[in-house]
């Protein structure tokens, strides 16, 4: 391969990480204070419970399919965490049951593990889609925590709950170090375990894993689980970063962090991606938002740019995809681009 | 045999739907005297009217085999926009001070609507964009700019006049019922009486076959953008009358409902599948549900479960129908030659 | 003056005809002439330039050089318009029907007739379709969705579409690959039945079978060259395979390395609605071939066998331990492996590397005491293995959807060798291979018999199975109905082809 053909597909494969720079670079011109260490905790800070949120939906969307719940998921276990610790009625509005803190941290971790044990159910053995039946949990869910504490902000004044949004550990925060924590974990998850390998094959060709002795409902099901599971824990986070928990928590979550994975490179059909690019993905969208605040751009701008970004991050993707695309045995072929290579 | 049970089940199937609501009619007039009364039928018809015009451009573009997420955002915009331009300036009122009269105002929310859908369409086609993501983006683009220009502010002192549509009867029937009927009504003659709605029918079908019958493909889909921005733009209009204010918020999580009731209603997420009037099916027993288990004091958590599991019925359904693979062996007899055994 | 030429009676002529693309020379200078109602066989190895040339007649590439005359009119300049209004049409593997539409629909699609309100017609729509349906033979409603047809049915279908819209030239382009042979023959007499009326066929497979069944004359080709048509009846099949490949293609010839060593036993097995009463046993080093009609519950056998698919009740001991296994990782952990029939959809996972793809059954077997796999010990196996089979490819880190059919192949072999089976299940595993990899499987088949495993075969091509078995064993709607020695005398195809029938021949 010449010199040019190895630069262009290292520059498309790890654009994420080059326009990243770029931004920052842009926002350190523009914007006052950005290239400081303060500002780059805020944006890690700010990033940690997409960050979570992304790596659950990574796991699925690496299977080829979507967990549309995660958000409510997010919103009820946020929730429940708080009220079940606080003291009922004014000025806390909790459900009065006091219970201690790891407690309640179980219960909603468990909660998250079993909607997930439901949406991979129905997905993988009543074999509805999973589009469908995330959809209608996410509805579901959404409904359910509207209704626990009528509609009521739960505020947490427990020091050992807030711990996970509001403690450091060595000046840094803690939600920091445990969205890095994971990403680096699930990196190696992904990479080199089998079971990592596994939920590649199945988001690729669900049905060769199958004859090539991967159990694909099983891993399907354990995938939901882990998103449950880290949705729960991102509400955790959420709600203990906000010291309170609003039943609307996470509302429309869904589109960000979709958007982050799709920008980092997670491909919506499944079977390929990365979590490094996924993790690029949550920072840059972060960045983005943080460096237009320092310019005093309003909120709404904000979600407007956003917007943008993740069209134009559309628009790279399919040109990358176009450009990459394999090549079938020498010269031929347009119209058999639709067609399997043959023996022909 | 084989062939009757078949037939009746796909018969079944395709108007699954009109079963379903009289089912759910004829419960809810068991479980509560007040279901059956004309006020509270007109006014399911009423609350179905604004999710009714969303759902038929939303089905244009589904039957093509094609996403709108965008719309409840071009629904919103439209009518701050709409609002904007009508309402005086100043507190309360928050409007441009313009007070355009209402037929322009009309115009400018539906030039917006096209104009939106245009922007969709050419990217989707010519940009050759995945449309999920494309009006996903859209959808959130376009309502922070909705955010942006009504700074959180509701815009009142809109016109009698500007809100008939939404507002006014004729007779014992509201206007917005009688647009949406007849809306419906020229919706079902396009797609089943028009080459334009049989070619979305083959795109959703099968794209490619339909391009190899001279079909563009491209064209049909940029077409029903425009509708479904422009089916936006009229119901803000028709929402804006409704409500009486333009409130930021409107149209906000609207999309669930939408997909709910275009799929509930037969029109397939896969596209080619699917008609109009199943579509209002669709659209009313959802509103009957609404007003059923309001009726019967059900909390809203149950209403948005049962809303949920609804939707998840449909959608299996919906799979099953689709699910279906050709058999490897041919039934039938097709060749009048092969039964003397050549 | 010019010589005046005799009027031409062909319906296509070709001459001269050169196509080149960046690096390739995929057609050069081709002549081909094609007479009214003639059913042409198109052949020739990966890349010789069959589908290009058809490309250029459909008029989706422009030659570089020579010209094309449809029914005596001769074009410089060959459109896709041009070449559909001259009666060119051209039906693939993959359907250009319109599943939930009707029949009738799918036939009128793009030219729906309009009523003078310019509402669409459908009471003609009907009508005229099912006319015309009749009026080719064809005894179906055209109200009927396209979704419920067989593929059969539905090629059948488009070539109705074609010829409604006066075709004159059919090309059949790899249309039978995913037809079983019951389906073939029906689609083949409706085929013969259309030449009568002049319509010409073109008909690119590489089923050489087929092409003695159906075709008059064959067309082969060879790196972008017309090596000449010929009379199918002055043809043999080995007529054929040296022309297409271009040298003396070794007839694989197999001896047995059977030995006594029993590795699977099947007792009485059932499955309502697939097989009933099998009774099998394979052993050590045997190849062993499993035939019959689509249906007679071969694959179906199978794939129970394998965990795919329920498997019925009845005794099953591998090596004498009995043997369960309710899905495909407890049948490869027992040693039992199976290669799918559809490459595509069950065997390879195209957008991963070879590396991958191969080691996707045993990973367990790769991980470290740390639980994460060693990719080194993973490299070296796959590299062994790919080398081995001679797997053509850049590197282990190509996504197997880049290489050709024969090589992806070879990769589910790979694969399906590093689970160390001890019976192989093969399904049809020459399928959609060129020749040379024919040979190649082949021989892999061979050494993984020397090596003692147990290789069962299953396939429709009765002549392969002669050359690579010890012996056939053949189905008939679930039952064995007949077994075969390969090396017996008493073997025919004709007697194995009267068994697949159902009917067992009395010597």
């Amino acid at each position: 391969m010449t010199k040019i053909n190895r630069v262009i597909p290292f520059l498309l494969n790890n654009l994420i990480w080059f326009l990243l720079i770029g931004i920052m670079i842009f926002f350190t011109l523009t914007a006052e204070n950005f290239l400081t260490p303060g500002n780059f905790l805020n944006i890690l800070f700010n990033a940690s419970v997409l960050g979570v949120m992304v790596i659950g939906q990574s796991f699925t969307l690496l299977t080829g399919n979507f967990d549309l719940s995660a958000e409510s998921i997010l919103g009820l276990c946020g929730l429940m965490g708080i009220w079940l610790i606080t003291s009922a009625g004014a000025p806390y509005y909790g459900s009065g049951g006091e219970l201690p803190v790891w407690v309640s941290i179980l219960i909603i971790l468990s909660i998250g593990v079993l909607i997930g044990l439901i949406n991979g159910f129905l997905i993988t053995k009543m074999k509805v889609n999973n589009f469908v039946v995330t959809l209608a949990m996410l509805i579901t869910i959404r409904g359910l925590t509207l209704v626990i504490n009528n509609g009521q902000t739960s505020y947490s004044i427990s020091e050992a709950y807030n711990w996970l949004g509001l403690g450091k550990i060595a000046q840094v925060p803690v939600p920091v170090i445990v969205v890095l924590v994971l990403f680096a974990l699930t990196y190696i998850i992904t990479t080199y375990t089998p079971f990592g390998r596994e939920i590649f094959a199945i988001g690729a060709n669900r049905n060769a894993a199958m004859a090539s002795g991967v159990r694909p409902d099983r891993r399907i099901i354990q995938v939901y689980m882990i998103s449950g599971l880290l949705a729960a824990f991102a509400g955790w986070m959420l709600s203990a970063r906000l010291t309170n928990a609003m039943s609307s928590m996470g509302k429309g979550m869904i589109f960000e962090v979709m958007a982050a994975a799709v920008i980092g490179g997670i491909s919506l059909k499944g079977g390929q991606g990365s979590l490094i690019g996924a993790l690029g993905g949550v920072l840059l969208l972060t960045t983005i938002g943080a460096g237009l605040n320092l310019m005093n751009v309003s909120v709404f701008w904000i979600q407007v740019i956003r917007g943008v970004i993740i069209l134009v991050a559309m628009i790279v993707e399919a040109q990358k995809v176009r450009y990459m695309a394999p090549s079938v045995n020498a010269s031929q072929k347009p119209i058999l681009a639709s067609r399997q290579p043959s023996g022909d | 045999m084989r062939l009757n049970r078949d037939k009746i089940i796909v018969f079944l199937l395709d108007n699954l739907i009109w079963v379903l609501l009289t089912i759910a009619v004829v419960t809810f007039a068991l479980l509560s005297d007040r279901f059956l009364t004309s006020k509270n039928l007109v006014n399911i018809l009423v609350h179905s009217s604004v999710l009714g015009i969303m759902v038929i451009g939303q089905s244009f573009c589904q039957l093509s085999g094609n996403f709108d997420l965008s719309a409840e955002s071009i629904l919103g915009l439209a009518a701050i926009l709409g609002a904007f331009v009508i309402a005086p300036a100043g507190a309360p009122f928050f409007g441009s001070g313009l007070q355009l009269n209402p037929i322009l105002t009309v115009l400018i929310m539906f030039v917006l609507g096209i104009l939106v859908g245009w922007i969709n369409g050419f990217l989707v086609t010519r940009m050759k964009m995945n449309n999920f993501i494309v009006t996903l983006a859209m959808l959130i683009i376009i309502r922070g700019l909705t955010l942006v220009f009504s700074e959180g502010k509701t815009i009142t002192g809109i016109p009698q006049g500007f809100k008939a549509l939404g507002h006014e009867s004729l007779g014992p029937l509201p206007i917005s019922v009688i647009v949406l009927l007849i809306a419906f009504a020229v919706a079902f003659v396009i797609t089943r009486y028009t080459r334009f709605g049989r070619d979305l029918y083959a795109i959703g079908g099968n794209r490619d076959a339909a391009l190899a019958s001279g079909i563009d493909p491209n064209r049909r889909i940029r077409q029903v953008y425009l509708i479904s921005g422009l089916m936006a733009a009229f119901a803000a209009w028709m929402e804006l009358g409704r409500l009486g204010v333009g409130a930021t918020r409107i149209g906000e999580g609207m999309i669930f409902e939408i997909q709910a009731a275009a799929v509930i209603g037969g029109i397939s997420l896969f596209g080619g599948r699917g008609n109009m009037i199943g579509a209002l099916g669709g659209v009313l027993l959802l509103s009957t549900f609404n007003s059923g288990l309001n009726l019967m004091m059900v909390s809203g958590f149950w209403i948005d479960m049962i809303r949920g599991i609804i939707i998840l019925l449909a959608m299996l359904i919906d799979a099953q129908k689709t699910r279906y693979k050709a058999p490897v062996t041919s039934q039938a007899a097709v060749v009048a030659s092969e039964s003397q055994g050549l | 003056m010019t010589e005046q030429t005799a009027p031409t009676e062909y319906i296509v002529e070709i001459k001269g005809i050169s196509k080149n693309f960046p690096g390739v020379r995929a057609l050069d200078q081709v002549d081909f002439n094609l007479l009214p109602g003639e059913l042409r066989g198109l052949v020739g190895k990966n890349g010789a330039g069959k589908s290009t040339l058809m490309n250029v007649l459909t008029g989706i590439y422009p030659s570089d050089a020579g010209e094309i005359a449809i029914a005596g009119k001769p074009f410089s300049l060959m459109t896709t318009t041009i070449s559909r209004q001259m009666g060119i049409a051209c039906v693939h593997q993959h359907s250009q029907l319109i599943p939930p539409l009707s029949i009738a629909e799918n036939v009128f699609c793009g030219n729906l007739p309009v009523n003078r309100i310019g509402f669409v017609d459908w009471n003609r729509i009907y009508r005229e379709t099912d006319e015309r349906l009749s009026r080719l033979g064809l005894a179906i409603d055209s109200r009927r969705k396209v979704e419920g047809l067989s593929v059969a049915e539905r090629q059948i279908i488009e070539i109705a579409k074609a010829l409604f819209a006066d075709a004159r030239v059919i090309i059949l382009d790899e249309a039978t690959a995913p037809l079983p042979k019951s389906e073939v023959e029906m689609l083949f007499n409706f085929v013969r039945r259309q030449r009568e009326k002049g319509v010409a066929f073109i008909y690119i497979s590489h089923y050489l079978e087929e092409i003695f069944d159906l075709c008059d004359t064959v067309t082969v080709m060879k790196d972008g060259k017309n090596l000449g048509d010929y009379k199918v009846a002055n043809l043999t099949q080995a007529d054929l395979i040296r022309l297409i490949s271009g040298a003396e293609v070794e007839r694989f010839k197999h001896t047995s390395n059977a030995r006594d060593a029993v590795v699977m036993e099947i007792q009485d097995l059932t499955r309502p609605g697939s097989y009933s009463n099998l009774s099998l046993t394979f052993r050590e080093g045997e190849i062993v071939g499993l035939t019959g009609l689509e249906g007679c519950g071969k694959d179906a056998l199978a794939r129970g066998l394998f965990g795919m698919e329920p498997l019925g009740s009845g005794r099953v001991s591998i090596k004498g331990n009995s043997y369960h296994a309710s899905d495909t990782r407890q049948a490869f952990n027992q040693g039992v492996a199976y290669l799918p029939r559809d490459r595509h959809g069950y065997g390879i996972v195209g957008l991963r590397p070879i590396r991958e793809n191969v080691t996707l059954p045993i990973l367990a077997d790769l991980v470290n005491p740390t639980q994460l796999l060693d990719t080194r010990k993973e490299i070296n196996l796959v590299t062994k293995l790919t080398q081995k089979l001679n797997v053509k490819a850049t590197s282990i880190e190509q996504p197997v959807l880049n290489l050709s059919g024969g090589n992806q192949q070879k990769v589910v072999f790979a694969k399906l060798t590093s689970t160390n089976p001890k019976l192989l299940l093969l399904d049809e595993p020459t399928q959609g291979v060129d020749v040379q990899a024919k040979v190649e499987i082949m021989k892999i088949i061979d050494q993984l018999s020397q090596e003692g495993a147990a290789v069962v075969v299953i396939s429709e091509e009765i002549r392969e199975l002669l050359d690579i078995c010890d012996r056939i064993v053949v189905m008939f709607k679930g039952k064995l109905i007949a077994e075969f020695q390969t090396n017996s005398p008493d073997t025919t195809v004709e007697r194995i082809l009267h068994a697949v029938e159902g009917t067992v021949q009395a010597l």
